[in-house]
C-alpha cells in the first residue's frame, strides 16, 4: 500500500483498522469527539480511552507515532492548562499567591480537561495515520451527499478536494526546487530577523504562485479536453463498500458507546465515595 | 469523399487577444482516419494553437474545421467533439486530476458518463494499450516522467476517441520516456487504428509518421512525406527547425564525394555508406586515431568526490539511497558532462557540489559516531572544489555557492524580480553587500550582454514579459553575474526547440571560454553530450557506472543500452560499420565522425 500515500501521516501498515470504510472511521472520530465532551466524569473519559487505545492496538500504528501528532498541540495543551489552573475557581483553596489561586476543583479539572484533548487528539490521529487522504476525501464526499439536496455542490467541493491532493506533492517539489534555486544565488532564509525572514520568501512565494497559476490553466484545459462539463450525467467509477468487516466494528463501536453512555448516567452510583472527588462541576 | 477525412479545417484564421500576429493564419488541413500525422515548427509557429482549435479549447475566427462532419464552432457539439478528438498535453504533471492512476483514468468516462463496469474495463483497458498495467493503484506523483505521461495517454484513451493528438507531450520526457511514449502512440496507429496527430520539435519522432507538414508563423510551409520533407533542408533550416541529424551526416558525406541516398535510420545509412566504400573496392578499413588533446591547466579548481552516499528521507518507511559510494574527479577547464536517466541520481549529485545539499559532517549537529571494537569505522564522504573543504563545517558556504554557479532545470520559473536588472542583481546583492550602485550595473550589464540579450532594452522589463528563450536566459545570467568560477546546469536545454537548444549550447561554450573555467552539464541527451563535451560520467543507480571521455564512454554501447540509456547517432551507425569491419574511431560529434568517414573514403582513391 506504499503506492497510494502522497503526504500526510498515514502510516502504511495492513489492519483491521486500516481496512474499514472511511465513512466508519469518520463517524466514528465524530462520535467519540462527542462523547469525549458529553463526559463528565473520570469514568467515562477513561472509557472513552479504552475504545481509542483498543482501536490503536486494532490499528498496528506505533504508539510513538500516534504520541507524534499530541506533540503538535503540546503549546495549546500547556497554555489552557495554565490558564485554567489559575483562575478555575472552587471551594477547597490549597494556595494563593497575589492574584492566583489554586483550588482542588481547579486541579481536578484541569488534568481533566488536559485529557480530554489529549484523548481528541489521539483519536483523530487514529483516522489520518490510516487512512489515506484519498480514501478520506471519498469518505466526505459520500457523507456530504444528502446535502445535493439542498444544492450544495458536494461534486465540485469533492474534486477541489480531490485536485488539491493531487497536486500537493507536486507544488511541495516545486517549492523546494525554488528554495535550493533561490539558495544557490546566495538567498539566505535561516538568519535575520523576522521581517528580513518574511521579506526573503518573496522570492520563493512569487514563483511558486506563478507556476501555481500556470498548472491551474494547463490543468483546466487538460480537464476540459477530457469532457469535463460539471457534475451533470456523470457516474463515478469508484463506490465505497460498507462490508461485514465494516458492520463488525460497528456493532463493537455502538456497543463500547452505549457503555460510555451509561457509566455517564450510572457511574455516581457506583463509588459515590469518590465521585464526589472526581466529578467535574 | 468526405467520409474519407476524419478532420477538416479550410482556410482557418486564429489571433490571440492582444496580440497583433495572427497565431494560425489560413491553415487548410485535412486528416483522413487511420493516418499518422505529424506536425513540426519551431516554437511559436502555430502547432499547438492548431491542436486547441480542433477540439474546441480555442473557437476559429475565420474559416471552417469539421470533425466527423459536426462543425466545431457550434457550441452544441464541442463536448461530442472533444469525445472523439483526445489531446495529451506537454507537462505531464498538469493532466492528472486525481491521486490515484485508476481514478484518474476514470475522470474522462465519468464526465461522459460511462457505466461503471464499462468504467472497469476501459480502465484495464487503456492501462494495457500504454503498458502500465501493473500500475493502477499507483501514485502518479511518484511515476518516472514517461510513466506519468503514459497515464495521461491511458486517461484520454480511456474515452475511446477515434483521434489522438500529442500537443508537444514528450518535450518535457527524459530520451526513455520519449521512447516509451513514441512505442505507445506508434502501437495505437497500427493496432486500434487510431487517427494520431503528433506535434513535436523532435525531428527524430517526426519521421515516424506517414506524413508531415511543417508550420512556420502560423501557415503550413511544407506537407509530403517525411523522407521528401527532410530533403529540403535549407529550406528547413530559414523555418527555424534544424536537420535531423542523421542528414547532417549524409550531407556532409555527400560534400565529401559519397553517394549517400536520404534515409532515416542508422542502420540504413551504415548500409549507404559501405556500399560507397564497395564500390571502391574497400571491404574493411581503420580510421586514424585521435590523439588526445590534454588542456594544459592549474588544478586550482578541480573538484574532487569521494565515497558520497546519500539517503533521502532517512528513518522513515520512504527512505530511498540516491547515491551509493560515488568517485568522480573533475578537472579545471573541463566542459564536463554528467549523464544518466531521472532518478539516477545525478540531480543530488550536483546538488552537493555547492552544498544545498550539505555532508553530514559538515551539518552543525554533526557528532562523529564511536566506533565500536573490532569494527572499521565506515568510510566518511568527502567533497571538495577548489580550496573549499566541504566536510568542514568551518567552509564558508556563501563564497563556495559564489563560486561555484548553479543553473536548475527550467530556470525561468525561478524568476521573480519586478525587472531584469533587479532579478539579474538578485544574487550579487546577496553574495556581496558592499558592492556600490556602479559595480552592481556594471556586473548585471555585462552578463546580461554576455548571454545575448540587449542590456538597455530589458533591464526595466519586467521578466514575465520575455519570450521563452529569453527569460531563460535572464536566468542564467542571475546565475554567472557572480563570476563563478564553475558553473554547473542542470538540463539547459529542456523542453526548448532544436535551434533554440543550439544557441543555448553556443551561449555555453562562449561562456566556458570567457567567463567560467569549468562547465558542468547534466543531460540524458546523449547526441548534446558527443557534440559538446570534453569529458562525461555516466550516472547509474547512484553509482559512477563509466566516466571518461565521450570516445571511450560510448565504445560501451551495449552496456549503456542495457542500462536503458541511448547512445549518440554516431556511435550507432560506427558500431553498424564495425560489424563489416570498417572502424571509425571518432569523439562521437558529427564532424569529427563525418570527417574520418570521408577519410577512409579517400585513404583508397589515394592508395
Amino acid at each position: 500500500m506504499l503506492n497510494d500515500v502522497t503526504f500526510g501521516q498515514f502510516y502504511p501498515a495492513q489492519s483491521f483498522v486500516h481496512r474499514l470504510d472511511p465513512r466508519l472511521k469518520l463517524l466514528a472520530l465524530i462520535a467519540i469527539i462527542v462523547l469525549l465532551f458529553v463526559a463528565d466524569n473520570f469514568y467515562s473519559l477513561f472509557a472513552v480511552a479504552l475504545v481509542i487505545i483498543a482501536a490503536i492496538a486494532a490499528s498496528r500504528v506505533l504508539f510513538k507515532s500516534v504520541l507524534r501528532s499530541v506533540k503538535g498541540i503540546l503549546f495549546i495543551l500547556v497554555f489552557t492548562a495554565v490558564l485554567n489552573l489559575f483562575f478555575h475557581t472552587g471551594e477547597i483553596l490549597l494556595c494563593e499567591w497575589w492574584i492566583f489561586h489554586i483550588y482542588l476543583e481547579s486541579i481536578i479539572f484541569t488534568v481533566f480537561f488536559v485529557l480530554r484533548l489529549f484523548f481528541l487528539v489521539m483519536a483523530s490521529s487514529i483516522l489520518t495515520l490510516t487512512t489515506t487522504p484519498v480514501s478520506l476525501t471519498d469518505g466526505i464526499e459520500s457523507l456530504l451527499k444528502p446535502l445535493k439536496y439542498i444544492k450544495f455542490p458536494v461534486h465540485e467541493l469533492a474534486l477541489i478536494m480531490s485536485i488539491a491532493l493531487r497536486f500537493i506533492p507536486t507544488l511541495i517539489d516545486e517549492t523546494n526546487r525554488i528554495i535550493s534555486a533561490q539558495k544557490a544565488r546566495g538567498a539566505d532564509f535561516e538568519s535575520g530577523n523576522i521581517f528580513k525572514r518574511i521579506k526573503a520568501i518573496v522570492p520563493i512565494l512569487i514563483p511558486l504562485l506563478i507556476s501555481a497559476f500556470r498548472r491551474a490553466d494547463e490543468l483546466g484545459d487538460a480537464m476540459d479536453a477530457r469532457c469535463y462539463s460539471g457534475s451533470k450525467n456523470r457516474t463515478k467509477y469508484k463506490k465505497l463498500k460498507f462490508g461485514v468487516r465494516d458492520l463488525v466494528a460497528f456493532l463493537i463501536f455502538a456497543a463500547l458507546i452505549a457503555g460510555v453512555v451509561l457509566l455517564n448516567i450510572y457511574c455516581e452510583q457506583i463509588f459515590p465515595e469518590i465521585y464526589q472527588y472526581i466529578k467535574i462541576r | 469523399m468526405s467520409e474519407d477525412f476524419i478532420i477538416k479545417c479550410e482556410n482557418v484564421k486564429f489571433t490571440y487577444a492582444g496580440s497583433g500576429r495572427p497565431a494560425i493564419n489560413g491553415v487548410d488541413f485535412f486528416v483522413k482516419r487511420g493516418e499518422f500525422v505529424s506536425v513540426i515548427g519551431h516554437n511559436g509557429s502555430g502547432k499547438s494553437t492548431l491542436a486547441r482549435l480542433l477540439n474546441g479549447l480555442l473557437d476559429a475566427d475565420e474559416g471552417k474545421i469539421t470533425v466527423l462532419d459536426m462543425d466545431v464552432s457550434d457550441g452544441k457539439n464541442v463536448l461530442e467533439i472533444r469525445k472523439h478528438v483526445g489531446v495529451v498535453f506537454q507537462n505531464p504533471d498538469n493532466q492528472t486530476v486525481a491521486s490515484i492512476v485508476e481514478d484518474d483514468i476514470a475522470f474522462g468516462p465519468e464526465n461522459i458518463g460511462v457505466e461503471r463496469e464499462e468504467i472497469g474495463r476501459r480502465i484495464d483497458w487503456a492501462l494495457s494499450a500504454v503498458g502500465m498495467d501493473d500500475y493502477r493503484t499507483a501514485t502518479p506523483a511518484r511515476l518516472s516522467g514517461g510513466q506519468k505521461q503514459r497515464i495521461a495517454v491511458a486517461g484520454v484513451l480511456a474515452i475511446k476517441p477515434d483521434v489522438l493528438i500529442l500537443d508537444e507531450s514528450t518535450a518535457m520526457l527524459d530520451p526513455k520516456g520519449r521512447r516509451e511514449v513514441i512505442e505507445v502512440v506508434k502501437k495505437l496507429n497500427k493496432e486500434e487504428g487510431m487517427t494520431i496527430i503528433l506535434i513535436t520539435h523532435f525531428m527524430e519522432e517526426a519521421l515516424l509518421a506517414d506524413r508531415t507538414i511543417v508550420m512556420n508563423k502560423g501557415e503550413i510551409a511544407l506537407e509530403g512525406a517525411p523522407d521528401r520533407i527532410f530533403e529540403s533542408g535549407e529550406t528547413l533550416e530559414t523555418f527555424n527547425l534544424s536537420l535531423p541529424r542523421i542528414s547532417v551526416i549524409s550531407n556532409n558525406l555527400r560534400s565529401a564525394g559519397m553517394e549517400i541516398k536520404d534515409v532515416l535510420r542508422p542502420e540504413e545509412l551504415a548500409a549507404e555508406i559501405l556500399k560507397n566504400f564497395n564500390n571502391r573496392g574497400i571491404y574493411e578499413g581503420q580510421s586514424n586515431k585521435n590523439t588526445n588533446k590534454d588542456i594544459c591547466r592549474s588544478k586550482e579548481w578541480d573538484i574532487d568526490i569521494s565515497n558520497l552516499t546519500y539517503t533521502y528521507s532517512k528513518k522513515s518507511p520512504f527512505a530511498a539511497k540516491a547515491l551509493n559510494g560515488i568517485d568522480l574527479h573533475i578537472s579545471e577547464g573541463e566542459f564536463f558532462g554528467i549523464i544518466g536517466h531521472t532518478g539516477s541520481g545525478k540531480s543530488t549529485l550536483i546538488q552537493h557540489l555547492n552544498a544545498l545539499i550539505k555532508l553530514p559532517q559538515a551539518e552543525k549537529k554533526y557528532r562523529k559516531k564511536r566506533v565500536k571494537k573490532g569494527m572499521t569505522a565506515p568510510i566518511e564522504p568527502h567533497i571538495s572544489v577548489g580550496q573549499f573543504d566541504l566536510s568542514n563545517k568551518k567552509c564558508d558556504f556563501k563564497a563556495l555557492r559564489a563560486a561555484v554557479g548553479m543553473v536548475f532545470q527550467y530556470p525561468e520559473y525561478q524568476l521573480f524580480a519586478e525587472s531584469v536588472f533587479a532579478d539579474v542583481a538578485f544574487g550579487l546583492k546577496n553574495f556581496n553587500k558592499k558592492l556600490s550602485s556602479e559595480e552592481i550595473e556594471q556586473a548585471v550589464k555585462s552578463s546580461i550582454e554576455i548571454v545575448g540579450l540587449d542590456y538597455e532594452e530589458v533591464k526595466d522589463k519586467s521578466p514575465f514579459d520575455l519570450s521563452g528563450g529569453q527569460k531563460r536566459r535572464v536566468a542564467i545570467a542571475g546565475v554567472i553575474v557572480t563570476k563563478p568560477h564553475v558553473l554547473i546546469l542542470d538540463e539547459p536545454a529542456a523542453g526548448l526547440d532544436p535551434k533554440g537548444k543550439n544557441e543555448i549550447m553556443e551561449l555555453l561554450h562562449k561562456l566556458h571560454r570567457e567567463w567560467c573555467k569549468t562547465v558542468i552539464i547534466v543531460s540524458h541527451d546523449m547526441d548534446e553530450v558527443a557534440d559538446n563535451c570534453t569529458k562525461a560520467a555516466v550516472i547509474s543507480k547512484g553509482e559512477v557506472f563509466a566516466c571518461g571521455t565521450p570516445a571511450e564512454i560510448f565504445k560501451r554501447a551495449d552496456e549503456l543500452t542495457a542500462l536503458g540509456l541511448d547512445i549518440p547517432l554516431t556511435s550507432k551507425i560506427a558500431a553498424e560499420l564495425k560489424k563489416h569491419n570498417v572502424i571509425i574511431e571518432s569523439d562521437c560529434t558529427i564532424e569529427d565522425f563525418s570527417k574520418k568517414v570521408a577519410e577512409v573514403f579517400e585513404g583508397a582513391e589515394n592508395a
